[in-house]
């Protein structure tokens, strides 16, 4: 009887802990707005590479036409604040000074306590961030201009939306699953940076995933980090059939399960013999 | 059936070391030596409810181990705990519910945000229900004084004020069971008095147990009749304050810390 109780509480205490933390992180405006000129400078530089890339190359070949490329370029950095190559700071400290006994202390599940936490942090520091970015790239001269989204399907829009919100929780369920791995472990980071960056590249942050080679693209499309950034924005610059679509966010969804589930297990393996440091 | 009951707690801790001789650093990257140390060594004791106990003992003695265990966020290698009929670490959720824990050298309250806004999140995540809440947060801002520190992120209290808000938090849900480590270290005498005073209030008006731990003796004599001695992971003495201070009391009016220090001499407890 507890056990179907206890659902709700625990709800409620995420949803506090986001909400406290998603506040908590709005604050930051000045890193806000430098993240914001950051990712507006690297979404210059990205489109001017592409722009004379385009010139030269064969037109007919691309999968997607330069517009869409630029589009790409704008919502994947308007996007970015979701991804974080980094565990959470906080949550690292935690872990290698001994305070996860302090966390241990409350009534609440660690994953989700953590995981409410990180989401939050994300969110607050998406919102500027992507709001400034997306400002400032509709504002642009044509040919560096953010485009409308695509109108032929219109529903295609309210999957776009739908798969942001997935691509959010892909993002902090694949953070949660390498801060699981990282706990107690004693040597440092340089695994984890390799995983986050992995999952970068394969997101489609260095090349949209549609202009790797056509071979590939099976696997690209079904692999988990596809869903970070790459299918929304598809569904956004329309290079996706509306069925493809749906599929995608099956798919975000699927990995969102799968990566929570394992950083669960995970976890739930390292606290068994986790040893509480210091005294 | 006691409150809280330990039996034949065994906890080790494997340590690596350094070689030692020459090139210890280079050859430390090849080898390591492990070392065990017995942190607790068949431990057992119980608490009745509502019991002030002073669990003391020189440094690595294994007093937050031991408290550790009874939270239930370390597991002992062998050893039963039953602590209001639960195991700590096989029942944590339930059990952390019940308990308040206070560790002097952490902070569990959120470092970046008011502490208002802590004690609103801790009231969701201990479900408590908010009529109840109000009261018992207004109740112990009063005994606490915490009233002008509300809207102060954590970070920004003083170690006093911060004590007294994590005093606070910890009691937020009306817990039973209150475990204390070294709640006034690094405190002023302002403040320690005053948190010795609303411990015996708070043991006196809602019945919580205290253990607590402590290096300061003024404390365990301030507020528990009871005293536990750990030292080198085994408990040396489990009875009356006032029985061990007359035993170890070389002459009149000595003082208690010297008394303490006599008798850690006396069971051959040096600092490790
Ligand atoms: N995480 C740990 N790893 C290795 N040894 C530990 C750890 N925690 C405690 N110990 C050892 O266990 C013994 C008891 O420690 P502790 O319970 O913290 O002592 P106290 O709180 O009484 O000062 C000490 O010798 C300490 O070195
Ligand atoms: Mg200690």
């Amino acid at each position: 009887m507890r056990r179907s109780l206890k659902f709700r509480p625990l709800l409620k205490a995420c949803f506090s802990l986001f909400r406290i933390e998603t506040a908590e992180s709005l604050q930051y405006r000045a890193a806000a707005i430098a993240g914001a000129s950051i990712g507006i400078f690297w979404g210059l530089i990205e489109i001017t590479v592409y722009t004379v890339f385009f010139l030269f190359a064969d037109r007919n070949e691309a999968a997607l036409s330069l517009p869409q490329v630029v589009s790409y370029c704008w919502l994947h950095q308007c996007l970015f604040g979701f991804f974080s190559m980094n565990i959470d700071s906080e949550i690292l400290a935690k872990i290698n000074n001994g305070d996860v006994g302090v966390e241990l202390c409350r009534p609440l599940d660690l994953y989700f306590h953590w995981f409410s936490k990180t989401a939050g942090k994300r969110i607050g520091r998406f919102w500027w961030r992507g709001i400034i970015t997306a400002a400032v790239a509709l504002l642009m001269p044509a040919g560096y201009r953010l485009g409308a989204p695509d109108s032929s399907w219109v529903p295609g829009f309210c999957l776009f939306l739908i798969s942001i919100g997935a691509a959010f929780l892909l993002c902090t369920s694949f953070g949660m699953l390498i801060t699981a791995i990282r706990m107690g472990i004693t040597w440092g980071e340089g695994p984890a940076n390799m995983l986050f960056l992995l999952s970068l590249v394969l997101s489609g942050a260095y090349l949209p995933l549609q202009l790797w080679p056509d071979a590939w693209q099976g696997f690209l499309f079904f692999q988990p980090f596809a869903g970070n950034f790459d299918l929304p924005i598809r569904m956004y610059v329309g290079s996706l059939s509306p069925g493809g679509g749906a599929a995608a966010i099956g798919i975000q969804l699927t990995w969102t399960a799968v990566f929570i589930a394992s950083g669960r297990v995970i976890m739930k393996r390292k606290l068994r013999n986790i040893i509480v440091q210091g005294g | 059936m006691p409150q809280i009951q330990l039996t034949g707690i065994q906890k080790r801790f494997t340590v690596y070391e350094r070689p030692e001789g020459k090139w210890p650093l280079l050859r430390g990257a090849f080898i390591r030596h492990a070392r065990q140390v017995q942190a607790l060594d068949s431990v057992s004791f119980s608490v009745e409810e509502g019991e002030m106990v002073g669990y003391i003992g020189p440094n690595g003695a294994g007093k937050s181990t031991t408290v550790k265990i009874m939270s239930g966020i370390l597991t002992p290698d062998a050893g039963k705990c039953v602590i209001m009929g639960r195991v700590p670490w096989r029942q944590r959720v339930d059990h952390v519910s019940r308990i308040g824990v206070v560790f002097g050298q952490r902070s569990q309250l959120w470092w970046d945000v008011p502490v208002n806004d802590s004690f609103d999140l801790l009231r969701d995540i201990y479900d408590i229900r908010p009529a109840s809440y109000a009261v018992r947060r207004d109740e112990l801002c009063a005994a606490l004084d915490l009233g002008g520190l509300l809207k102060t992120p954590a970070r920004q209290l003083s170690l006093g004020q911060r004590m007294r808000c994590e005093l606070a938090a910890a009691l937020l849900h009306s817990p039973r069971i209150l475990f204390l480590d070294e709640p006034t270290i690094g405190l002023d005498s302002v403040s320690k008095l005053a948190l010795r005073a609303f411990l015996k209030e708070e043991n006196q008006k809602s019945g919580v147990t205290v253990l607590l731990t402590t290096h300061d003796m003024d404390d365990i004599q301030a507020l528990c009749r009871r005293v536990m001695v750990i030292g080198r992971g085994r408990l040396l003495y489990d009875g009356g304050l006032a029985v061990m201070l007359e035993c170890y009391a070389a002459r009149e009016g000595q003082d208690i810390d010297e008394i303490i220090a006599e008798m850690y001499r006396d069971m051959e407890l040096g600092e490790e």
